[in-house]
């Protein structure tokens, strides 16, 4: 299986970067970010995610926004939102633009692989 | 939950402060049933009071007029019979002397004829004389000898000879006996000579009697200066005083007054005589003595007594029957706002838990996953000494972070109020997809769930989704309460037209009734020490959502006789 490029966005940097390396110990080419600015520039740079895990609440550009961004540089790559939010409110709104699905902080590793795999394969 | 002061207008206002405490409520509510009684028996007895005082007045004064103006007719009535009597007597006089001439009616034989014939006419006459212009009787016929007295210096002489026609005062005269004169005048060549006749005051005293009536207490003669003429059963005999006020004297109409003798109410008339020196005073029972009155009072009486006790007895029940309702009215209206504030409380505990869940479970991300990320290194590094000490301490960092995420996820589920998709439900139905998440658990407890579902229970207009959350809360709450062999019935029927009722009972333990009142606050918990403790929030969260879709849920329970959850649902959200 070939490993899947993931791109954490989130403002809690710490919690991006120890996500990411978790993922890269299970081996996916993930790679963390502190907002929508810095992925998005990554993506403009070439880089291609198949799944990105959005936080929801961020400063700038809201997980939202971010999915509606990422949704007109490419449709195929599919999106996951992380929050601490129990409001279900955003997560249906999220839907509506092309969200994968949404998980709530704090997340089990296996639970969330096991999203970024079928978000994965629905990308594919 | 909290009891406040309930306040029932301007009545409760007059029963003091605003203290709380059902002490203080009850005393209150006694107060406005106080108030209001005593108010209604002030509107009430005031006017009865009034009707029945002024018809009492009103009658006195009717009575006590009819019997004034019985007795001075009566006393009229009596003046008027004395001066017939007294006319005819003087009438009869003047014809002898008009008749006669001195000196033929001085002649002893033809006296006594005269004597005997006017003694027939008038049988009270004592005697009958002639007294010549010198004042000598020069004649008498009568059982006493008086012939040959001289009358010149006897003070009724010289009055008589003034007047065609006299009736004197009564006096004792030379027989020493109490009597009065009738006398005429008769002018001759000599000068005036008088036909005198006497009569003794019994002839008076039988006629009065003769004329009164059986009201009469007593009726006599007095003279224009108050002495006693004839005998009275009051006032003594002949000559003795009558106390007459100057005002009464030479009246010709009757004056009345009203007296008090020896703690008898009395009415006394006074009327004049005509032609006599006499005034006749006639005594009477005044009105307050006389039956008719005394019937009146007392039936009066009788009825105001009676109306008064009536109209006490509506008043103490209506009084009691309005406090009753007045507070009714209070303790629904206090158990609304209990209620919203209830809901209130709900939604301000929610936005405080939604925003501390959420502050809490990003630090809680960054530990579990910087806890993850420690695990996989050193489930991927090098073996070690301490290694599997660390992986355990590592684990229990995870099953922490699992615990408090449990907490806050039911926080969020707690704060969460999401849109109801509202749908044709059928309870039943929705009642049977719990049952199947419960089945298991219930029977490896031992806890034997029992169904009594009216089969053809009308649908209603609800959300499937919290209406399952309702029924999981409450029945996994019954199978803790229970633990271990146990039952459960669940019950469903349409209860009115409107609403559908679910009771869910359990024979656990049962509730303490100082717990009951707390069962539904958001983190009131009686589980805090069970091998599963609770968060509190599982019946706060099921009150909400009961209240969201437009239901009611209540709670009955005591210490070893288990508990029922009954829970109504509108057939229109």
């Amino acid at each position: 299986m070939a490993t899947i490029p993931i791109l954490i966005i989130d403002d809690e940097q710490d919690f991006a970067a120890t996500l990411a390396e978790r993922l890269q110990l299970r081996h996916f080419a993930a790679r963390a970010v502190g907002g929508a600015d810095e992925a998005m520039a990554l993506m403009q740079g070439g880089w291609r995610p198949a799944v990105v895990i959005v936080d929801l609440k961020m400063p700038g550009l809201d997980g939202i926004e971010t999915l509606g961004l990422i949704k007109q540089h490419d449709p195929t790559i599919e999106v996951i939102l992380l929050t601490g939010q129990g409001s279900t409110t955003a997560g249906i709104e999220g839907m509506h633009k092309g969200l994968f699905d949404y998980l709530m902080k704090p997340v089990d590793i296996g639970e969330l692989i096991a999203k970024i795999e079928q978000a994965a394969k629905k990308g594919n | 939950m909290k009891l406040r002061w309930p306040r029932c207008g301007q009545f409760l206002s007059l029963c003091g402060g605003g203290e709380s405490g059902e002490l203080n409520i009850s005393k209150r509510y006694r107060c406005l049933r106080r108030s209001l009684l005593f108010i209604m028996l002030l509107l009430t007895m005031a006017p009865l009071s009034l009707v029945a005082g002024l018809s009492f007045y009103r009658y006195q004064k009717l009575t006590q007029f009819e019997a004034e103006n019985n007795i001075r007719w009566h006393a009229e009535s009596a003046c008027r019979s004395l001066e017939v009597f007294l006319d005819r007597l003087k009438d009869s006089l003047v014809v002898v002397a008009g008749t006669h001439v001195l000196p033929g009616l001085v002649a002893p034989e033809r006296l006594d004829r005269l004597f005997a014939d006017l003694k027939n006419k008038h049988p009270g006459l004592v005697d009958l004389s002639i007294i010549a212009p010198d004042g000598v009787q020069v004649a008498y016929a009568g059982p006493y000898n008086l012939r040959g007295k001289n009358y010149l210096e006897t003070p009724w002489y010289n009055r008589a000879l003034t007047r065609k026609a006299f009736v004197s005062e009564v006096f004792f005269g030379f027989r020493n006996v109490p009597h009065f004169v009738v006398a005429v005048t008769k002018k001759e060549a000599d000068g005036y000579w008088l036909l005198r006749a006497s009569i003794d005051t019994d002839t008076l005293d039988q006629f009065l009697f003769s004329i009164s009536t059986e009201l009469a207490e007593d009726i006599f003669l007095i003279d224009q200066e108050g002495q006693l003429q004839t005998s009275s059963r009051h006032y003594g005999r002949v000559h003795d005083t009558f106390p007459l006020a100057a005002g009464r004297r030479g009246k010709k109409e009757v004056s009345v007054i009203e007296k008090r003798y020896e703690g008898k109410e009395l009415l006394q008339a006074v009327g004049t005589v005509q032609g006599t020196p006499w005034l006749l005073v006639l005594e009477q029972k005044n009105v307050a003595d006389r039956s008719a009155w005394l019937s009146f009072r007392n039936q009066l009486l009788l009825i105001f007594v009676v109306t008064v006790v009536a109209a006490i007895l509506i008043v103490v029940r209506i009084s009691q029957v309005i406090a009753g309702r007045v507070r009714e009215a209070d303790e629904t209206r206090e158990k609304m706002l209990a209620e919203t504030e209830h809901t209130n409380k709900l939604a301000s505990v929610g936005r405080l838990a939604a925003g501390v869940a959420h502050e809490i479970n990003n630090p809680l991300a960054i530990i579990n996953e910087k806890a993850g990320l420690m695990k996989d290194l050193l489930q991927l590094g090098t073996e070690f000494s301490g290694r599997e000490k660390f992986l355990q301490q590592l684990s229990g960092l995870e099953d922490a972070v699992k615990r408090a995420r449990v907490i806050t996820h039911r926080l969020l589920g707690f704060a969460r109020r999401m849109e109801s998709t509202m749908e044709k439900v059928q309870i039943n139905e929705v009642l049977g997809e719990v049952m199947g998440f419960l089945d298991k658990e219930a029977m490896y407890r031992d806890i034997r769930i029992r169904l009594d579902l009216q089969p053809d229970l009308p649908v209603v207009e609800s959300d499937r989704g919290q209406m399952q959350q309702i029924f999981l809360n409450i029945i996994n709450n019954a199978i803790d309460a229970i633990g271990k062999n146990g039952n459960i019935d669940i019950t469903t029927r349409q209860v009115s037209p409107r609403a559908v009722l679910v009771e869910i009972s359990d024979d656990g333990p049962g509730i303490p009734e100082e717990l009951i009142q707390n069962i539904f606050e958001p983190f009131f918990t009686t589980k805090r020490d069970s091998e599963k403790p609770g968060t509190g929030l599982g019946l706060a969260i099921t009150y909400g959502l009961v209240k969201k879709l437009g239901g009611e849920v209540s709670v009955a329970s005591g210490v070893g006789e288990g508990t029922t959850f009954s829970i109504s649902f509108p057939l229109k959200g």
